[in-house]
């Protein structure tokens, strides 16, 4: 069909007006329909090759196993394995804020202490103190020094605590990096998925996604390529500066 | 001072709830979207409102907006706080007239230094 070769010669169109002056229809009809029968049948062709190259990608794509196992086992894994993520971080989140919740009033309670005995204690040093004052003080010295024997343990704990709270990241590092090749494979599906079915220009594709992005103050979620990116702010700085530009 | 702390994540509102104690403000409440947010603004006499953007339900620059479309609520100070990144979203909120902006992850020094600049402003 196409438009550069010739589709009716000279001679062909006046034997045709030659056939209908004679009053021949039916023998212009012939040759006209042989004249468009070149060109039906490479359209047919063509739609013949368009359709069997169709049937055999639809085929290949039925019978790729990976593609199955995508869609039916690791989608929804990927779902299950994100979750999984959010609960391990909030687990850890909330294990480390119960440790620091835990130990804020022991030291509360050991800064009151020292704030109780340090005035006695200073008068104590300039030689300055009364017997039962000094006898009050050895008592109030002695229990401070046990309780700071057992606060100093019990932070320890909690400490390690905090310590061992973090150990989320190793397993939830581990599970994105499986999802982000999960990822990758959907996507390579889908590129051999466009090849196949996607014949338009490559300007139309672009106007597409020029389209897709009708929205800049939509909720994106944490930037995670910042660095890469020019439309976002890269830290706090960034933002107190463009706030200020606006007379902030 | 009675805060709301607006956020989907309990641990964020966990954590914010705890820099705020930690400020000296005892009297915080929580809420997880805009739409749980908005009739407790409404019903309760809050000072200020600290809020994340991206949630579930009513998005922060939704109830931004829908505070200060609200005469009761309207002159009520509301800080930012969010992983929305875009300097449009910035602007955007800007011009729906938030107070304060600050980008997660963040300090504690930086979230004293904003609350000190709006409270400052508000006197």
């Amino acid at each position: 069909m196409a438009s550069d070769s010739i589709r009716i010669s000279l001679a062909q169109a006046k034997e045709l007006v030659e056939l209908l002056e004679q009053g021949e229809q039916a023998q212009a009809d012939a040759l006209l329909g042989e004249i468009v029968k070149v060109q039906h049948d490479e359209l047919f062709a063509s739609v013949g090759r368009l359709t069997r190259d169709l049937h055999d990608s639809l085929q290949d794509f039925h019978v790729d196993p990976r593609l199955e196992s995508l869609m039916e086992d690791e989608l929804p894994d990927a779902k299950n394995r994100l979750n999984y993520v959010i609960q391990r971080t909030e687990d850890a989140a909330n294990r480390t804020m119960d440790a620091v919740e835990a130990s804020l009033p022991i030291a509360e309670q050991m800064h009151q202490q020292v704030s109780h005995i340090q005035p006695v204690w200073d008068r104590l040093m300039s030689r300055d103190l009364e017997l039962n004052e000094f006898k009050q003080l050895c008592h109030d010295v002695d229990s401070f020094i046990r309780d700071s024997g057992q606060h100093a343990a019990h932070l320890q704990g909690l400490m390690t605590e905090v310590l061992m709270a973090q150990d989320y990241q190793d397993i939830t590092g581990q599970v994105i990096r499986r999802v982000i090749e999960l990822v990758q494979d959907v996507e390579q599906n889908l590129i051999e998925l466009l090849k196949v079915f996607a014949k338009r220009e490559d300007s139309e594709v672009q106007a597409d996604k020029k389209k897709a992005k009708p929205d800049n103050i939509g909720a994106e979620g944490p930037i995670i390529d910042a660095e890469q990116r020019d439309d976002v702010v890269n830290g706090q700085d960034e933002v107190d500066d463009l706030l200020s530009s606006l007379g902030f | 001072m009675k805060i709301l702390v607006v956020d989907d994540f309990s641990t964020m509102r966990r954590i914010i709830k705890n820099l705020l104690r930690d400020l000296g403000f005892q009297n915080v409440s929580e809420a997880d979207d805009g739409n749980t947010a908005l009739p407790m603004l409404q019903n309760g006499d809050y000072d200020f409102v600290v809020t994340d953007w991206n949630m579930p339900g009513m998005q922060g620059i939704d109830l931004l907006k829908a505070i200060r479309a609200d005469e009761n609520l309207s002159h009520l100070p509301v800080l930012m706080v969010t992983a929305e990144a875009k300097r449009e979203q910035i602007v955007a909120a800007a011009q729906a007239g938030v107070n304060g902006y600050i980008v997660k992850p963040f300090t504690a020094a930086t979230l004293r230094e904003k609350l000190e600049k709006i409270f400052e402003r508000i006197k």
